[in-house]
Parts: C-alpha cells; structure tokens; sequence
C-alpha cells in the first residue's frame, strides 16, 4: 500500500490538500496542466470580503 | 511558494496526467511532464528571453487583454518561476523560419529546443481531484454582446483591469478607447512618414511645404513636380488632420465611471446550466468595491434575480457596499445590451419588482459569467473511471461529500461544485484528511451511503 | 525551522556586513516610490556593503539573488525593504538559513503596507519616509544576535469539544489516522441538532440514519473516548500540551493532556420570542416543523414560510445561508406527502446557492409551491390566521390564509459560546461566532496555534459542508499532531541578571507566562522570575514594564529599539 498522494491541480484547493498532506508527512506529487501553480486566484486582484490581496 | 519548497511536495507542473490504473492503495499513475524547451534547473527567470523574443502571443493569464511572448512565463510571482516555450508559435518549430534569439541571448544557457516530454510513473495510494472550474463562454448569449460589442467585458476581464499587476494597471479603461489609445502611436508614424516625405521636395525646391503651397494653389506654380509636391502636401495634411482628431479624443478619455453588472450570465438558466454559480455575487460586489476605491465617480449597479451573500461576513460586506460604495442593485432579468456609435452601452432590462422594461446607460458592461466543470472533467472522469453528475462535475454521492464514485478518489474545491475560496480551502483539508484517514489503513465507511 | 547549524558566514564578525533588498512589488511599491533611488540611498548607510533592487523579491529569482548575495558578498545581516513581514518573512528567513546565515538575522522595513499602499497622494514625503523606514531596520539590523528555534514535544491526542456531526466526522477521522481523541459532549446523547432534523437534502436521508452510523461508529472506535453530558472546567497550556479539565456526566473531574483542541459546538436555530405572533404551535420555527414531520404530528393543509425571520436586519445583519434550502425542502417534503397541501415561501432573496440547491428550487416551483417577494422595509404583518405581504407592483395586500407560520429563523451562536471562549482566550466575531484565522485562506485555524474550528460553531453550513469542515479540521490538526516536534519562534523573554525579583511583570503578562521563583545564592534568599519559553509569544509587556532591564525580548532588545529610534529621527 502506497503512501504517496496524486493530487491533480494546482489551484488554491490543490495547493492546501498538498501543504496539509505534506505536513503530515505524506509524499505528495502535485500534478498542474499550467506552466505555473495559482489557478484562478492568481489572476484575482483582491479577494471578498477582506479585500485582501489574491497572491 | 510553501508548495515549491516543500520537501515532500513534488511538484510537477505543465504536467498531466496519462493514464491511471489500479485502485485505492495502489494506483499506479503515468504522468506526461511537457517539454518546456527551457531547462528547469538552469533558468533564473530573469526574463531576457521574452523580451527579446519576436514573436508577440495572446496573454492567458491575461484572457487576451495584453500579448504575451512566444517564449514566456505564465505571471511574475508564479511558482515555478521557469521561462517555456510555446512550441506552436515559436518561430524555431515552424517548419522553414529558424530564430533562435532567446538561446543567444540567455546568459544561463537554458534553452533546449531538443528537450523532450518526460513521461513519469509514479505510485500512489490516493488521489485527489482538484482541477477547478473554467468559466462560460459568453458569447453563448449573443444578446449580450460579448464579443461583438467591444465595452462588455467578463468579470475575470474587469479582474485584470483591476489589479495593479494587470494591462491597463488598475484603471478600467473601456476596451474602445484602450483601442483608441492603441491606434495613436500608429497615426504618429504615418503622420512623421508623410512629413519627411516633403523634406525631399523642400530640399530640392529650397522653400518650405507652407510657402509653397498657396502658390501652387493659385496657379503661380505649376508642373508636374509641383503636383507631385502637393499631393503629399495633402497627405501629409490629411496624416496631421488624423492624427490631432484622434489624440483629442484621446486625450477626453477618462476611465470608465458606470460600470453595470449581469448576474446570472449562463447560470441559472434553462438554456445553459440550471444551476447557481455560488460565488458570483460576491464576485461582483467585490469588483464594484475595488472599481470605487480606484474612482471615486463610479457608479456601479448589479443587476440580478437574488443577490446571494450567503457566506461568513458576506451580508455585511454586500451591505458595506451599498452604503459606503453605492452599489445599487436592482432585482431583475436583462434581456439585451446595445451600443451607439461611440460604444456607449445601454442595458435594456425589466425590472422584476416593478414589472416594468426599462433603459441603463453604461460605459462598461461586466459579465458574471457562470461556473462551469473544468475542460478536462470529462477525460479526468474517464481516467480515473470515476462518474460525473448531471450539471458535468464529478459526482459524490452520498456522505463523506468529498467521496467520488470509487474509493480512494476524493474531490474538492470547484471541481466538486461551485464555491468560493474558504469553502474550497476547508474542502481541500477535508480531502487532505480523508485521504489520510484513508491511507492510515482503515478503508473508513464513515457514513458512506 | 531551526538553523542547519552550518554557519558559513561568522555573524560576530566585528564588521556588520549588511545586504540591502529593496523591493518593486510590481507596480504596488515602484508605482509609488523610486526604488532604484531607494536602492543608492541604502548602499550609502553605514554597515551596508550590498544592495540590490527587484521586482518581485518573493519570486524564485528574488529568493535566489538572496541566497546568492549571503555567499558571494559574506553578508552577516540581510534587509528586505519590501511589503509586510506577515506576508513573507518566513519565506525570507529561510533563504538566509538555506544559504547558511542565521534566520534570525534578518530584518525587514515595511515600505508597502506602511508606505507605498497608505500614502499614494503623497509621493515625496512617502520617499523620506521610505528612506527613515529602511535607514530605521538596518540600524536594527546590525544590532541582531543569531537565535536557535525553541522544540518541544507533543502529544499525540486531540480534544474534540461538541459531539454533532462535525464532532463526530473529526473524531472518526483522527481516530483512524492513529490519533487518540477524546470527545467532549454536552448533552446527554451524541447527534447534535441531527437529532432534531427529519431528512437531509438533496439525497433525503433520514437524519437519524446519518447520525446512528456515525455515532455507532464511533461508539466502535477504541480510540475515542466520550464523554457525554460533559463541561470543559479549563483550559492551558500550549499547542502540543494543552492541559484540559473535564467534568463528565457523572461530575467526576478529568484531567487530560492533548495536543490539538478542536471546537465544534455547533450553533442553535434562533427562538422567535414576540415576532409574528410566535407561539411554538401555530406559528412555528424551521426546526419545530422538523420536529413535526418527524414524530408525525404534522397535519398542515396551508403552510406558508416567511424567510429571514430575524436575520439579515440591523441587530443580525448575516444571512443565515442554510433557512432558504431548509424552508424549500420541508416544502418539497410536505408536497410529497401531501400534494394537495398548498404551500406558499415569502422571501427576500432566495439563497440557493450551488447546483443541487438550485434543482431542489426548480423542483419545488414544478411541484406548485409557491414564491413571492416581500420588501424587506414593509415586512408580512400577521393578521389572525392570515399573512398579509405587501405588493409593490399593484400597491395591493395580498392575504394569504394559513393554519400553519413557519419562521426560518437564523442559527445564531450559542449562550455558552462566550465563556468557552473565555476558556480558551479564542476570539469571537461581531455575531458571536467563533473567529478564524483568516477568512479565506485559514478558515479551520484558529490564530492561537492548535485549536481549530469546524461546523456550525464557525458559520450556518449544511450537513454536508459541516462534515467537511469536521474532516478539514482534522485535517489541520493532523498538521501539528504527525510531527515528532514543535519548532517555535526565539523571539521571546530572556529574563538578565538585573532581575531582582520585584515581580512587577508577573500580572501583566497576558499570557500567564511568568513566574516568580525563589532560590538561594550565597547563603541568602534571591527572588527571580522565570519565563515559560512555550507559553510566551514575546509580546514584550513583561520588558516594557521592568524598570530595571531584567527581563528583554530577543529581537527587540531596548538598545535595537534604541537604534531604530535614534535612526528614525536621524532626519530631524
């Protein structure tokens, strides 16, 4: 039984699973189709309703 | 960045996934890492490349509003920081032309034209779908104008005309008059052309274009030397006349000031998808918010059937825009956006509460445009031999909701459903820790239907 | 992350070698500020012997010319003048120790959030102050001393406070990583508000169905331990070793070490006292017509449902997101059982969010029940047994006879929620719900380290959005609890030898922290303070209060405060 992960996208949800997956302590491999990770949120300028900066 | 450094996180990215076979445990999974044509461990990311690179390409990242490179990287802060090359439009993989500018210039010897797509296998026990969601193609409502009427324009659009990083940096500029603006630099050649055009005939005649030409039009000179002569006199008046005429107007171009917003373009409807985007309300208050703090005159409305603020601290801020930024909505159903000959708008609408059609003028209209399965759902789903459900996205059926149709695959994020950002942060931990649960040897049938 | 213990570059070296990084954010600080200008100006500060500007310091290649520098320039301090130290510092301080120089050497000069982003009509005097703000960190800076990152141990054991759905889904998931949980619940059976529900939406579980597996499942796991009936007495310690005591059905007290905390107490469906002639039999809540239905006792010809009833005006100004899909599905419910029954929902606006909430909306409209809008400034008034609504269109009153109100009133936050917030020094919001971290990206987190938030405790969710939450909680805690250590930050008290036990920091110190210790010293009694380098965050009360210099915080001692201060009004 392995115990890597597949997590396939590299968005914001994609992005979390990894960083939780990780600090567990399980080998994630983060696949995305984009030359970069970021998905939506990075072409976002601010975000509802702090209207905090995406990146 | 956490993710690009993260000792246990292997990133694979401009990747994709082949082929999956196995099962929970022991899916074993073929993943295609795509030729960048860069080398990943020598590129700094400096840049150089691009900005010798001859071939001008449409910007993604920036939904076409601004040209990217042949060679380029995705955004600035972008994780891998990786420069790559699209094979389709750089000029070294059309047959014929060869270039070669970007490996000349890059003093860390990066550029690999020979590179090769690396095909990987790995071995996993889970996996977890999160491929998010692409938007819908507005111009499925011709009505509205998207694509024929320059000034109506996506909310993913107004995001980039937003933010500081973004093409126009943070002022929204009607696409017509960004347009106009685009033409001068044009007219300012010509008109130069034409100039120096008459600096042959000024030489020659030793006079000057302005003496000159009165007199030939009274007829004191004549020849076909001096027809020639005025005929560029006329052109060079005709480029100058252009040119003044356009730079006015550019100059009484101001930022767009009344911005109206379409809800519902695509979602909830009998014709495209039937269900609610979730987040585009909120997507739209926060655009008229940040459009007021960036122009004081703005005047915003949103038109649309309910306004859905449902989240944490959502009512508030809806009404935090109201009150502070005079965000008017209206309840209602638009059924046409027209323009005039200057690409003003109008959104013809009926007000649902008065039953009434009426009349909006605007300078640009923003579309919030539905929510939709992302493009590769439907391969992802025949893949991974998962279902999907009838709106296209994966199907969970029972409880947990992160659970797909088999075991071991779990999904979250937009890619389940449409939801907003903490939501899809909170799904991807729930996702996170079923896989755990999961992988931590006991196959949980925690409320499984 | 503590150090790798390499130093290649000797930070005691009598020249303070110091790297300046100024910053262009894009356009967020250059769009403002000169920072190329900036750039000169802090190559000519004493100490600085590099300077480099950037676009993006945060990028790979900002993070690299870093690392870089330390090596090739022998750099024994590195300034970034750039955004907030909340947004990148971390990221910053590891690419000095990456690159061998001690994290703690490193120092920043805000010129975004406290300059470019505050002062954009005000260009040149935003630039001086650009400048005081970096002249101000490397006078800092080069009074730094290296640190080593605090490690402490944990226990592999959560506390899950609240025995719901979320409860339960975050203890059944801990449990099955390996982690010991012990649940806390306050009644006297475990469900939650489930107990209360008839069926769930869109798939139409019976609830009762839902909660039996859970809890039989639970009931199954050796590693839960449940306390029913049970009150959280106090709470201390720190993430790691979090000493809780427990009182349990019985009264018997209970002392239990954890290392995460997650609170899931859930929230309650608003009582309506005095709205609409509410009396708990004709005119009733969204959960009583549960209720109703459930135990059969429902015999309505003629319902009508009125949407935020006390919700979304100026004494609770949120929506409640879950009472429009729990007023539509009773509705499609009562259709279904009965499809004479008419039906009829007064709203405002009609909150089905998402794909199977929508259906559900469509469906009920097909299946004859009926919508109509009310103004939220002429609310329905009721009359007897009828609800009159304001038209707008017509100016008309249309009556609307009932023999049975149902008020969707909102979940607001529980009476006791105050006091275990007091508990657990975690904050609340303006609606009394619990506060995360972050609001979008750490919405589980609570900003004390290991405690985490799930369920309706946090927000009105649906079941299935609550046993996410339970599931993502778990998930955060999971974080902490997999790790062999806790690493901590050294920024915090250092008590010296000028301590003479007057003990005038003790009570200030907001985080119970110090201790007054007696000990003997040359055949006489010396009294002493002792600081818990867990439980402080190096707030600095305890050093702003000594008057004799005998206790400091590390990174912010008084002679670097000192230089920064001498530095700022250099330009005076």
């Amino acid at each position: 039984m392995s115990r890597d992960v597949l997590v396939i996208g590299g968005g914001i949800a994609g992005i979390q699973a990894s960083l939780d997956l990780a600090e567990m302590g399980f080998q994630v491999n983060l696949v995305e189709r984009l030359p970069t990770i970021g998905g939506k949120m990075a072409q976002l300028d601010k975000t509802f309703p702090t209207n905090d900066c995406a990146l | 960045m956490d993710v690009g450094r993260h000792p246990k996180i292997r990133l694979l990215a401009y990747s994709e996934v082949e082929k999956v076979d196995g099962e929970l445990g022991e899916f074993r999974v073929t993943i295609r890492k795509k030729a960048r044509y860069v080398d990943e461990n020598k590129c700094t990311g400096c840049g150089a490349c691009a900005e010798k690179c001859p071939t001008p390409v449409r910007d993604e990242y920036n939904l076409g509003l601004a040209e990217s490179k042949a060679i380029y990287r995705y955004f600035a802060q972008g994780i891998p920081s990786t420069y790559t090359i699209h094979a389709q439009y750089c000029r070294n993989f059309q047959p014929g032309k060869k270039c070669g500018v970007c490996s000349k210039i890059c003093q860390a010897g990066a550029i690999d034209y020979k590179q090769q797509d690396q095909i990987l296998e790995v071995e996993v026990g889970a996996v977890i779908l999160a491929t998010g969601y692409e938007t819908f193609d507005a111009r499925r409502i011709p009505e509205y104008g998207y694509g024929r009427l320059p000034n109506v324009i996506t909310a993913l659009e107004l995001e980039r005309f937003l933010s500081a990083g973004g093409p126009t940096h943070g002022h929204v500029y009607r696409p017509s008059d960004l347009a106009l603006m685009a033409a001068l630099p044009d007219l300012e050649k010509a008109r130069q052309r034409a100039r120096k055009g008459l600096e042959k005939f000024e030489k020659t005649f030793d006079r000057t274009s302005e003496e000159f030409f009165p007199l030939y039009e009274s007829g004191e000179l004549a020849g076909e030397d001096y027809d020639q002569w005025a005929e560029q006199v006329r052109a060079a008046r005709k480029a100058d006349g252009e040119f003044e005429g356009l730079r006015e107007r550019v100059d009484k171009i101001e930022t767009a000031h009344r911005l109206v917003f379409i809800q519902c373009v695509g979602s909830r409807d009998i014709r495209f998808n039937r269900y609610c985007s979730g987040f585009c309300c909120m997507h739209a208050i926060k655009e008229a918010i940040i459009a007021k703090e960036h122009d004081r005159q703005a005047e915003v409305f949103i038109l649309g059937m309910d306004i859905r603020a449902v989240g944490k601290g959502f009512e508030e801020y809806r009404n935090r825009g109201g009150r502070e930024s005079g965000i008017q909505y209206i309840r209602s159903r638009v059924a046409e956006v027209t323009e005039d000959a200057d690409h003003n708008l109008t959104v013809w609408y009926e007000d649902t509460k008065e039953r009434r059609v009426k009349q909006l003028a605007a300078d640009l209209v923003v579309l919030s445009t539905a929510c939709q399965p992302a493009a590769s759902s439907k391969r992802m789903a025949e893949l991974l031999n998962i279902e999907v459900n009838d709106f296209g996205f994966f199907k969970t059926p029972g409880y947990p909701p992160m659970d797909t149709t088999r075991p071991g695959i779990y999904v979250c994020g937009c890619a389940h459903s449409p939801m907003d950002i903490p939501e899809s942060v909170a799904q991807a931990s729930s996702a996170a820790a079923r896989a755990a649960q999961v992988l931590s040897g006991s196959e949980s049938a925690c409320l499984a239907s | 992350m503590s150090g790798n213990g390499e130093m290649v570059v000797n930070p005691e070296a009598k020249e303070a070698r110091i790297g300046v990084f100024v910053c262009h954010c894009g356009s967020n600080i250059a769009g403002l500020l000169d920072c190329v200008q900036l750039t000169e100006y802090a190559a000519g500060l004493p100490g600085v012997v590099y300077t480099k500007n950037n676009l993006y310091t945060c990028s790979e290649s900002g993070i690299g010319e870093i690392k870089k520098a330390i090596g090739e320039h022998q750099l024994t301090r590195v300034v970034v003048a750039s955004c907030s130290p909340r947004t990148h510092m971390p990221l910053f301080k590891s690419a000095c120790d990456e690159a061998g120089l001690n994290p703690y050497l490193f120092e920043m000069a805000n010129i975004r959030d406290q300059c470019s982003w505050v002062h954009m009509q005000q260009g040149e005097d935003a630039m001086v102050k650009a400048r005081d703000l970096i002249r101000m960190a490397v006078a800092k800076a080069s009074l730094l001393a290296p640190q080593k990152d605090i490690e402490s141990s944990l226990v592999r054991k959560a506390l899950v406070i609240g025995g719901g759905v979320t409860g339960l889904s975050a203890a059944c998931t801990l449990a099955d990583m390996g982690v010991e949980v012990v649940l806390a619940e306050r009644e006297a059976r475990l469900g939650g508000l489930l107990n209360r529900i008839n069926r769930l939406a869109p798939g139409g579980e019976k609830a009762s169905d839902v909660v039996e597996k859970l809890v039989s499942r639970v009931k199954g796991t050796p590693r839960i331990q449940t306390l029913l009936g049970a009150e959280v007495l106090s709470v201390g310690g720190v993430i790691g070793n979090y000493h809780v005591t427990l009182r349990n059905g019985e009264g018997k007290e209970i002392e239990e070490t954890v290392g995460c905390i997650l609170v899931a107490t859930g929230a309650v469906p608003l009582k309506p006292e005095g709205m609409y002639g509410y009396d708990g039999k004709t005119v009733v809540t969204q959960i009583e017509l549960e209720e109703m239905l459930r135990d059969g006792s429902f015999n309505a010809r003629k319902v009508v449902m009125i949407q935020c009833a006390g919700s979304r005006v100026p004494e609770r100004e949120y929506c409640s997101r879950i009472c429009c899909l729990t007023a539509v599905k009773n509705a499609l419910y009562i259709k279904e059982q009965n499809p004479e029954a008419r039906v009829h929902i007064l709203y405002r606006d009609i909150q089905m969010y998402g794909t199977e909430n929508e259906r559900m909306l469509w469906e009920s409209r097909g299946k004859g029940v009926r919508y109509d809008v009310y103004d939220v400034n002429c609310p329905p008034v009721v009359k007897g047994n009828t609800v009159e609504v304001c038209q707008p269109l017509t100016g008309d009153v249309l009556e609307i006879p009932f023999d049975l109100l149902v008020l969707s009133t909102p979940l607001v936050a529980r009476d006791d929620a105050a006091a275990l917030a007091n508990l657990m020094r975690i904050p609340v919001d303006q609606n009394r719900f619990f506060l995360e971290a972050h609001a979008k990206l750490r919405p589980l987190d609570f900003a004390t380290d290991g405690i985490f938030l799930c369920g309706t405790a946090r927000y009105p969710a649906t079941v299935g959005e609550a046993q996410a939450q339970g599931f993502g909680a778990a998930s955060r805690a999971a974080t902490v609890l997999f790790k062999d250590k806790l690493i901590s930050s050294a920024l915090i008290s250092r008590v010296t030898e000028h301590c003479d036990g007057c003990a005038l920091c003790v009570d200030v110190c907001p985080y119970f922290a110090i201790k007054l210790e007696e000990y003997e010293r040359d055949g006489r009694k010396v009294k002493r303070i002792v600081s818990d380098e867990i439980l402080c965050k190096g707030c600095g009360v305890c050093a702003a209060t000594c008057p004799k210099g005998g206790v400091e915080v590390n990174g912010f001692t008084l002679d670097q405060l000192k230089a920064q201060v001498d530095a700022a009004l250099e330009a005076v």
